[in-house]
C-alpha cells in the first residue's frame, strides 16, 4: 500500500524516542530511591535525631522554665504559700498522669534507654516522649528535685527510636540508633557534647565502636549546635579562670573527694533503702507519692527554696560566693532528702542536676571551710563548687570519664583539670568500694531487669592469648629437611601437629597422621616442604584476645604464638584445650572476686 | 513487670505494654509506616523545618518575657539603691541577674551594690566573683577593674590594688574617660597614702599633676594630696595655677600657704595662710600654720634685715624660752638638771647655764660669734625638749622651724 506523500511526510523519519523531560528524570531517581548504602542513611538519621532533639530540649527547657514561673511567680524566693502547696499540686497532676496515661516515663530515663538498647531492640515509644516532656515540665516547674538531663536523653532517644524503625533500618542499626538518640538529648541539656559522647558511651553503649561514634558525636554536635542557636552559647556556670592559690590546696581538694564519696554513699542508700518499700504500697498510692514528696519538699522550701526544682540558678550563686559555707552544707543535707523524695515517689525528672547540686553545695562548703581557716591557702569557693559537682557525679553516678569532661565543659575552665581528676578519684575509689553495686544497676535489679554493667564490663579483665599459651614441647622441622629426617624427627614429637619453620617469617604445620602416611609416597630425600601446604599457618601473638585464637584457629589443632619483635622467634602455641582452660580459669578469679 | 511474647512475624520480643509488635508493619498502620523511605524522609525535614520556627517563635516570646523581668528586678533594685534599702537591692539585681544571664551590664550594677554594701567578707567575695568572671570577658573593661581594686583596697591587699587601679586608669571606659582616669587616679593616692605607702603615691601624684586640665578645684586637691607627700614645689605650682584662675580660693590659698611653710619661705607662706583665714576663718589648719609662721619672722634672729640690737633682743628672748621649755620638760620627765649625769636634757643645760650669764641683748648685739653660739645652744635645748617630751607649739615650735633653716639637726 502507498502512502500519500503528505501523510508519509507527516509521519516521524526517526521513530527514535524524544527525551525525556526534566521533571520526569527527577521522578523517575525519586521512584529509584536515593542512592544511599544503610551506613550512610544511619549517619543522615544521626543529624537530623540530633537537630530534633536539640529542637525538643530546648522547648523542653523553656516549658519547665515557664510553668516554674507561672506556679511560683517571677521572685527567687517565692512566697511561702506557693512553695508549700504548689509542689504538692504538681505531684498531684505527675502522679495522675504517670499512671493514667504514660507509665513508662517514670524515673529518670537512663536505664529505659540501656533496656531499648539491650532487650528491645532499639524500641521506646513515641508517647514516652511526649509524656517524659509533659510530666517533667509539670513535675519540675512544679518544685519537684529533679533535673531535666537525664529526661532529655530518654527524649532523644525516643525520637531516634521512633524515626529509625519508621525508616525500617536493619534490626542492628535500629538497637543502635537510641544511644545515638540519647546523646544529642543529653548534649543539648547540658550544652556539652564531648560529656554527652562519653557518658553514652561509659554508661549506655559500653564500649568504643567505630559503627556507634560517628553517629553519636554527629548527633551530640548538631543537638548542640540547635540549642546553641537558640538558648546561647555561654558556658552553663561562669566563674574566674582558676589558679592554684598553694600546692597543698589539692589536700583541701582530696578531702572533698572523701566527703564526696561519702555523700554518694549516703545518698544512694537512701535511694536503694527507700524506692522498692515505696514501690511495693498499694497501686493507688502510687497517684499521692509524688504529692506527698511535693509537699514534704515543699515544707523544706519555705526555708530553704534552693532545693525546689533543677536548682541551677542557686548553683551559679553558690558559685559566685553568695552563701556561708554553712548554708552550703545544710544545702547539701537538704538537697540529699528532697530529692530521694523526689525520685522514689515516681516521679519522673532527672538525678544529673541534684547531683550536680548536692556536689556543688558540698564543695562550696568545704571550700568555705578552708577559706575561713586557711585564707593563704586557697583560691574562691566557685572553684571548690565546680569541683564539687563533678566529685558527686563520679562518686554518685559512678561515670568517672564523664564527670571529668563535664566540669571542663560547663564551666570552660580547663585550668581546674588537676583538682577535678583528683576529688572525682577518690569520689569513685569510695563509692565503688562501699558500694559495689552502681545507681543505675542497683535500679534495674529493683525494676527486675538485668541490664548489663558498664561499670564491670569496664572492669573485665579479658584473657589473652599470654593466658594460654605454653610452650612448644614438639620438633621443630626445618623447610629444607628431607623428608625421611623430618619423619624420623617427628616421630617422637609428643604435640599432634608438628611446626615447620618456613622462609620469610612463614610458620607451616603438619600433622604428625598426615607426615606418616604421605611421606611414603616420596622420595627419602626429598625436601620436607613439598609434603606441606601451601598456605602457612596462622599466627598469633601473645597479646591477641583469645577470641582472636578461636577466629584463626580452623581445623588446626595449635597455632604458633610468635614475638612481634621477631616473627622467626617461637614463644609458645596454643591450641582448643588451651583457651578452654584459660576461661575456665578467668571464671574462676570472676568467682572468687 | 509483664510476660515477654516474641513476634510471630520477625521473632523479637514484644515490649511489655504492646498490643502488637512495633518493628512489623501492620494492616491499616497509616502513611508513617506505608511511605517510602525517600517521602518519609521529606516529610521529616518539612517537620524539621516547621519545628524550627515554633521553636525560634517560642524562645522568642519567652526571651522577651524573662527580659521583662529583668528590667523589671533591675528598676527596682535602683530604687531601692536610692532608698537606702541595701538588702532589698541586692536581691532584686540577683533576680535581675537570673533572668538576663550574662548580661554584664546587670552583673555590675549587683557587683558595685555588693561592694558598696561590703561590710561582711562574704559580699566582697560574691561581688569579686561577678567580677572577676566579668573580667575574664572583658580584661579592659575600667570600671570593673575599678570595683576590683576598691574590693582588694578593703582586703588591704596592696599589690593587687594597684594592679587593678593601674588596669582601671589605662582601661576602656564607656564614657567621660579623661575625668574617671583622673578620679581613679585620685583614689588610687588616697588609697596608698591610707596604707602609708607615699613614695607610690608621690610617683601616682607627679603622673597626675603632669596633664592635669585647667580644673582650679581639681588642681588644689592634686596640690594637697602632693603637700602631704612632700613635693611642695609641685603642689606650689598647681595652687599657683588655681589661684591664677580665682586670686581668692581659700584652699588654694591655705595650700600655697602650706606650700611656703614647708618650703621655709615664712614671709610668703604668713602672706597666704593670712589671706586664706581672711577668705574663709574656718581653715583652722591655716590659722595654726599662719600663728606659726609668724612667729617664726618674729623670734628669727638671722634675718638680714634686722639692726644688732634687734637681732641680740631676739637672741636672749629665744634663749630664755628655749631654756624655760627644757626646764619644763625636765620637770615634766623627772629629769634632775642640776645633777651630772649624761641625759641630753642635762648636757644641754650645762651648755646653756655655761652661757646663761653672757646672754644679754647687749652683748649680743655686739657680738656676733657670741650671738651665734647662744643660738646654737637654744636649737640643742629645743631639739633635746622635742625628742624627750614631743613636738612643741607656738614659740617653740617656731624656734625649732629656725633650727631647721640654720641647718641644725632636724627635729
Amino acid at each position: 500500500m502507498s502512502v500519500p506523500p503528505a501523510a508519509h511526510s507527516a509521519l516521524p523519519r526517526n521513530p527514535s524516542p524524544a527525551p525525556p523531560a526534566a521533571e520526569e528524570v527527577l521522578l523517575a531517581k525519586w521512584r529509584k530511591g536515593l542512592p544511599l548504602k544503610e551506613t550512610q542513611l544511619f549517619l543522615l538519621l544521626a543529624v537530623i535525631i540530633g537537630l530534633f532533639s536539640g529542637l525538643s530540649v530546648v522547648l523542653f527547657r523553656i516549658a519547665i522554665d515557664w510553668t516554674k514561673l507561672l506556679a511560683f511567680g517571677s521572685a527567687l524566693s517565692p512566697l511561702w504559700t506557693r512553695a508549700l502547696l504548689v509542689p504538692a499540686v504538681g505531684g498531684l497532676v505527675v502522679g495522675y498522669l504517670v499512671i493514667r496515661f504514660f507509665p513508662r516515663v517514670r524515673g529518670s530515663g537512663v536505664n529505659q534507654t540501656k533496656a531499648a538498647l539491650y532487650i528491645y531492640d532499639g524500641y521506646i515509644p513515641f508517647n514516652t516522649v511526649v509524656g517524659k516532656f509533659i510530666t517533667c515540665a509539670v513535675g519540675i516547674g512544679t518544685g519537684q528535685s529533679l533535673g531535666p538531663e537525664d529526661p532529655s536523653l530518654q527524649m532523644g532517644a525516643g525520637i531516634a527510636s521512633a524515626l529509625g524503625r519508621r525508616l525500617r533500618l536493619s534490626r542492628e542499626k535500629v538497637r543502635l540508633i537510641a544511644p545515638v538518640g540519647a546523646a544529642a538529648g543529653l548534649a543539648a541539656a547540658f550544652n556539652a557534647p564531648i560529656s554527652a559522647v562519653i557518658f553514652v558511651i561509659e554508661e549506655v553503649i559500653g564500649q568504643w565502636t567505630a559503627g556507634s561514634l560517628g553517629a553519636v558525636v554527629l548527633a551530640a554536635v548538631s543537638s548542640v549546635i540547635v540549642s546553641r542557636w537558640f538558648l546561647g552559647d555561654q558556658v552553663m556556670f561562669g566563674i574566674p579562670v582558676y589558679h592554684l592559690v598553694h600546692p597543698a590546696e589539692l589536700l583541701a581538694y582530696a578531702a572533698l573527694g572523701v566527703i564526696g564519696g561519702v555523700s554518694s554513699l549516703a545518698f544512694m542508700r537512701l535511694i536503694a533503702f527507700a524506692r522498692p518499700r515505696l514501690k511495693a504500697l498499694p497501686r493507688r498510692t502510687q497517684y499521692l507519692q509524688p504529692a506527698t514528696a511535693g509537699l514534704l519538699i515543699g515544707v523544706i522550701g519555705i526555708g530553704f527554696p534552693q532545693v525546689m526544682g533543677a536548682g541551677y540558678g542557686y548553683i551559679d550563686q553558690a558559685m559566685h560566693d553568695q552563701f556561708t559555707w554553712q548554708i552550703l552544707a545544710v544545702l547539701a543535707a537538704l538537697k540529699i532528702i528532697s530529692t530521694s523524695l523526689s525520685f522514689v515517689s515516681g516521679a519522673p525528672g532527672g538525678m544529673f542536676a541534684p547531683t550536680l547540686f548536692i556536689g556543688a553545695m558540698l564543695g562550696g562548703a568545704v571550700g568555705g571551710i578552708e577559706h575561713h581557716f586557711f585564707p593563704w591557702l586557697t583560691g574562691g569557693v566557685g572553684a571548690y563548687a565546680l569541683v564539687g559537682m563533678g566529685t558527686l557525679f563520679a562518686g554518685f553516678l559512678r561515670v568517672p570519664l564523664t564527670s571529668v569532661f563535664m566540669v571542663l565543659e560547663v564551666s570552660g575552665n580547663y585550668s581546674i583539670i588537676l583538682p577535678v581528676i583528683i576529688s572525682n578519684t577518690i569520689a569513685y575509689l569510695i563509692s565503688r568500694q562501699y558500694q559495689r553495686t552502681s545507681l543505675f544497676d542497683l535500679l534495674s535489679v529493683q525494676d527486675g531487669i538485668d541490664l548489663p554493667s558498664m561499670e564491670e564490663r569496664r572492669e573485665e579483665a579479658t584473657p589473652h592469648v599470654e593466658d594460654a599459651m605454653r610452650p612448644y614441647r614438639g620438633t621443630l622441622l626445618g623447610f629444607e629437611d628431607p623428608v625421611q629426617v623430618a619423619l624420623t624427627k617427628a616421630e617422637g614429637s609428643p604435640e599432634a601437629l608438628v611446626l615447620v619453620k618456613g622462609t620469610r617469617h612463614k610458620w607451616f604445620g603438619i600433622k604428625k597422621d598426615d607426615l606418616q602416611r604421605q611421606a611414603p609416597q616420596l622420595r627419602q630425600t626429598d625436601p620436607l616442604h613439598d609434603l606441606l601446604p601451601q598456605t602457612p599457618l596462622p599466627y598469633l601473638h601473645p597479646d591477641h584476645s583469645l577470641d582472636e585464637v578461636l577466629r584463626r584457629m580452623g581445623e588446626w589443632p595449635l597455632l604458633p604464638v610468635l614475638s612481634r619483635a621477631d616473627l622467626d622467634k617461637l614463644e609458645g602455641v596454643v591450641g582448643l584445650a588451651d583457651v578452654l582452660a584459660a576461661y575456665r580459669a578467668a571464671g574462676d578469679s570472676i568467682g572468687e572476686g | 513487670m509483664e510476660t515477654e511474647r516474641n513476634c510471630s512475624q520477625c521473632g523479637r520480643k514484644i515490649p511489655w505494654g504492646q498490643d502488637t509488635c512495633p518493628f512489623c508493619p501492620g494492616k491499616g498502620e497509616g502513611f508513617l509506616w506505608t511511605a517510602r523511605r525517600e517521602s518519609f524522609l521529606l516529610l521529616v525535614i518539612v517537620f524539621l523545618i516547621v519545628l524550627f520556627v515554633i521553636t525560634g517563635f517560642t524562645v522568642g516570646i519567652y526571651h522577651n518575657v524573662e527580659k521583662g523581668f529583668a528590667v523589671q528586678w533591675y528598676a527596682r533594685g535602683e530604687d531601692d539603691v536610692r532608698a537606702g534599702r541595701v538588702e532589698a537591692a541586692l536581691a532584686d539585681f540577683r533576680t535581675a541577674v537570673s533572668y538576663a544571664d550574662g548580661n554584664e551590664q546587670y552583673e555590675l550594677r549587683l557587683a558595685e551594690a555588693l561592694t558598696a554594701a561590703g561590710n561582711s567578707p562574704g559580699a566582697r567575695g560574691e561581688a569579686r566573683t561577678y567580677l572577676l568572671a566579668l573580667l575574664d570577658r572583658q580584661p579592659g573593661n575600667a570600671t570593673v577593674n575599678l570595683e576590683l581594686a576598691r574590693l582588694a583596697a578593703a582586703d588591704h591587699s596592696i599589690a593587687d590594688a594597684v594592679r587593678y587601679y593601674h588596669q582601671a586608669i589605662y582601661g576602656e571606659w564607656d564614657f567621660n574617660a579623661v575625668a574617671r582616669r583622673k578620679n581613679a587616679r585620685l583614689e588610687l593616692v588616697e588609697y596608698l597614702l591610707a596604707e602609708g605607702q607615699k613614695d607610690s603615691a608621690r610617683a601616682e601624684l607627679i603622673a597626675l599633676a603632669a596633664d592635669l586640665p585647667t580644673d582650679p578645684a581639681l588642681q588644689t586637691r592634686v596640690g594637697m594630696l602632693l603637700l602631704q607627700v612632700g613635693g611642695y614645689d609641685d603642689a606650689l605650682k598647681l595652687f599657683d595655677e588655681a589661684l591664677a584662675h580665682d586670686p581668692h580660693a581659700a584652699p588654694a590659698l591655705a595650700g600655697a600657704g602650706e606650700s611656703y611653710f614647708h618650703k621655709g619661705d615664712y614671709e610668703q607662706a604668713e602672706r597666704y595662710l593670712a589671706k586664706a583665714v581672711q577668705q574663709d576663718p574656718r581653715l583652722t589648719q591655716a590659722k595654726v600654720l599662719s600663728g606659726t609662721a609668724r612667729d617664726v619672722l618674729e623670734l628669727d634672729p638671722f634675718n638680714r634685715r634686722l639692726g644688732n640690737m634687734e637681732r641680740g633682743r631676739r637672741a636672749a628672748m629665744d634663749f630664755r624660752a628655749a631654756l624655760a621649755r627644757l626646764q619644763s620638760c625636765a620637770a615634766t620627765r623627772g629629769i634632775d638638771l642640776k645633777a651630772q649625769g649624761s641625759d641630753p636634757l642635762q648636757t644641754a643645760n650645762q651648755q646653756a647655764l655655761d652661757l646663761q650669764p653672757r646672754a644679754q641683748q647687749l652683748n649680743l648685739g655686739r657680738d656676733a660669734e657670741l650671738l651665734s653660739h647662744v643660738m646654737d645652744a637654744a636649737f640643742a635645748m629645743e631639739q633635746a625638749s622635742a625628742k624627750a617630751c614631743g613636738e612643741p607649739e607656738g614659740q617653740d615650735l617656731a624656734l625649732l622651724l629656725i633650727s631647721r633653716e640654720q641647718g641644725g639637726a632636724h627635729p
